[in-house]
């Protein structure tokens, strides 16, 4: 046996039972599920209707394009503000800036359901602000609960911290020196800014997009206890599908229809991934 | 190695078979004479639920093995299936062991909710049960509720029900009747809220009691499919009350599970939400929830249910468990109850302690309102997501 051959089975070897785990508790069910998409809940026979019904039953419609309008403005939202703060962590030498670059991975260690309970407690009607509004004589009702609002809100605790931590890895890799360099040519601020600090982080800033997005779009905690009864995030209306309807073929097409949603969000980061830039080449 | 190994495992059995021998015959020789059954101490209790289920359960059984008229007589054990974690269900295995043929098993005493049992009974029969004895369940004479099914062959011993909980600083007198709280409703649009059914007992009851108040009595405990085409009516009255309803964002909320509107109505948003009277009251007992919380029930009344022994005819110690059945009708168990879970106490509660508990008193357990679609559950579930919750 070769030398070669050797190392190559050893590698194998090492990477064959996670790839094993993978194919078993991902990639199986991912194909039984697509198989059973396509199946009559009845008959067991070929089928479309699984699908046609998520794109013709106008509250399933609905469903879709509002879970679409919620993740986008959280990714927006999100994105811009991690944007800022990143920038402002990365080129601002304060205390108040090494202060908050402690603090601002904070909301990721409080557990979900905790957070969306703090949450809950402060901008419903009755809530926090609510109570301090009615010391002051201003019945204020923010209608954040049970609104698309809200949880996005609540959906920019989560993200924004894990968006600036990615943006923030990305932009502590750019040398000081180069951005040094360009003042002293004459740069302004706004120049380095849009031809040097963008395009070098804007790929960790579409790689954080991506993550927010999927990550947003079968979410479920969040919706259910702040979500409307209707239109409903996509994570609730498959948990309605598949446990108070016990619509399991249904239940299968909604899940490959989010699947297809996320994968365009994923093709979108394996493309900016894969792409060298110019001076990589 | 290998040898000393199977040695000790040898004599590990043998200790334990002669232990278990010895203990038995002691068993057997304490009460042969005043235990009527043929001397059989031991009792098999098999009991389903969430966690707080199990600790009432385990704080009866002892109670029944120490304190009551039958302690040292017999000696009950608890099998606890928590529920949602085994593979096969309590109703499951009763099912088995009986389409099996088996005999003198340890099933002595099952505790079953009203779903289990009719589950139950369609699956085996209720001939598979005994037929209860009155005369060996002299506690049992004041109970009034019956169980719709399986009359004869089961022995309820709590109930639970929902009931209309209110804010009584807000509404000094609540309504009585479903026209008089509709009434109510529309003169303060926004205050009530019932949650999403499919996500809590306390929806689907009010739900379900809206549509099949306008179906004969009947249709109630039926999963024929010919209701569903009954079912306009309801849901057009459903549609009525839909703008009267707690609205958030500008848009009318039925929140998520029935903590969910227990919430709302405890911050104040709502004044009156449809809920379990155990989940109210234990809530209100504890802090939760504020004191100015009372509960009430219209006319129709909203549906319960009632928890019921039974004694399997496969069991084998049936004098055992009319023991602990009649033990469980004993004043001192029913006040258990009532402190540990709310439960709607079945005998007259005149001499127990309610304190805390006294809007239980006044809920009449005689006219339970039981309800069991089945399968039509679902249809309904979907049918209320696509046509009520859409409206906005």
């Amino acid at each position: 046996m070769s030398k070669n051959l050797k190392r190559n089975l050893v590698a194998y070897g090492l990477v064959l039972p996670a790839f094993l785990v993978v194919m078993l508790t991902v990639a199986y069910p991912i194909v039984l599920a697509v198989i059973q998409s396509f199946q009559d809940s009845k008959t067991g026979e070929f089928t479309l209707d699984n699908y046609t019904y998520f794109f013709t039953e106008p509250a399933q419609l609905k469903n879709i394009l509002y879970t679409l309008y919620v993740c986008l403005m959280t990714v927006a939202i999100a994105i811009v503000v991690a944007y800022l703060l990143a920038l402002y962590l990365r080129f601002v030498r304060s205390k108040i800036a090494k202060t908050i670059g402690t603090l601002y991975l904070v909301p990721r260690f409080v557990p979900a359901m905790c957070a969306v309970y703090a949450m809950i407690t402060i901008i419903r009607d009755s809530g926090l602000i609510n109570r301090i509004g009615l010391v002051f004589g201003h019945d204020v009702k923010l209608g954040l609960m049970y609104h698309a609002n809200g949880m996005i809100m609540m959906n920019l605790w989560f993200n924004i911290p894990f968006a600036a931590l990615m943006i923030t890895a990305g932009l502590g890799a750019i040398p000081d020196s180069i951005i040094e360099g360009a003042r002293d040519v004459g740069a302004s601020k706004f120049k380095v800014f849009t031809s040097m600090i963008l395009p070098l982080s804007i790929k960790d800033v579409v790689v954080a997009a991506t993550f927010v997005f999927m990550s947003n779009v079968g979410s479920f905690t969040t919706p259910y206890l702040m979500g409307g009864s209707a239109p409903k995030m996509l994570g609730i209306a498959l948990f309605d599908q598949f446990n108070k309807y016990l619509a399991y073929n249904r239940s299968a097409a909604l899940s490959v229809i989010m699947f297809l949603i996320c994968s365009v969000s994923a093709g979108v980061y394996i493309y900016t991934n894969l792409k060298e830039n110019e001076w990589e080449k | 190695m290998k040898r000393r190994l199977l040695t000790m495992l040898l004599s590990a059995v043998m200790l334990a078979a002669c232990l278990t021998g010895c203990g038995g015959k002691a068993g057997d020789s304490g009460n042969s004479g005043d235990a009527g059954s043929g001397g059989k101490k031991a009792v098999s209790l098999w009991a389903t639920g969430s966690d707080n289920v199990r600790e009432i359960f385990e704080a009866l059984v002892s109670d029944f093995n120490t304190n009551s008229e039958y302690a040292g007589q017999y000696e009950v054990t608890l099998q606890f299936m928590l529920s949602g974690t085994g593979a096969q269900t309590l109703a499951d295995m009763l099912a088995a062991a009986s389409k099996a043929g088996q005999t003198n098993t340890d099933y002595d005493i099952v505790d079953l909710s009203g779903d289990d049992l009719s589950k139950l009974v369609s699956l085996i029969g209720q001939e598979q049960f005994v037929k209860l004895d009155s005369s060996k369940i002299p506690n049992a004479a004041s109970v009034e509720a019956k169980s719709s099914i399986a009359t004869d062959y089961c022995q309820p011993y709590r109930g639970t029900t929902v009931i209309l909980a209110y804010d009584s600083a807000k509404v000094p007198t609540p309504p009585a009747t479903m026209d008089e709280l509709v009434a109510w409703m529309k003169a303060n649009p926004g205050r009530f809220a019932y949650n999403t059914p499919g996500t809590g007992g306390a929806g689907d009851s009010f739900a379900r009691s809206s549509v099949y108040n306008f179906l004969p009595e009947e249709a109630f405990t039926s999963d024929d499919e010919k209701w569903i085409g009954e079912w306009d009516e309801g849901f057009n009255f459903l549609k009525e009350i839909h703008p009267y309803i707690y609205s958030s964002g500008g848009s009318v909320v039925y929140p998520n599970k029935n903590q969910g509107t227990l919430d709302l109505l405890n911050q104040g948003e709502i004044d009156m939400c449809p809920n379990w009277a155990d989940m109210v009251l234990s809530q209100r007992a504890s802090g939760e929830i504020k004191d100015s919380i009372k509960i009430t029930q219209i006319d129709p009344a909203l549906t319960g249910s009632l928890q019921s022994l039974v004694i399997p005819t496969f069991g084998s110690n049936t004098d055992g468990a009319y023991a602990f059945m009649n033990y469980m009708l004993s004043p001192a168990a029913q006040e258990l109850m009532v402190k540990q879970m709310a439960a709607i106490p079945l005998i007259d509660a005149s001499s127990m302690d309610m304190t805390g508990y006294e809007d239980l008193q006044g809920l009449d357990v005689s006219n339970f309102r039981l309800q069991s679609i089945g399968g039509l559950s679902t249809s309904f579930n979907e049918r209320w997501d696509s046509e009520i919750a859409t409206i906005g």
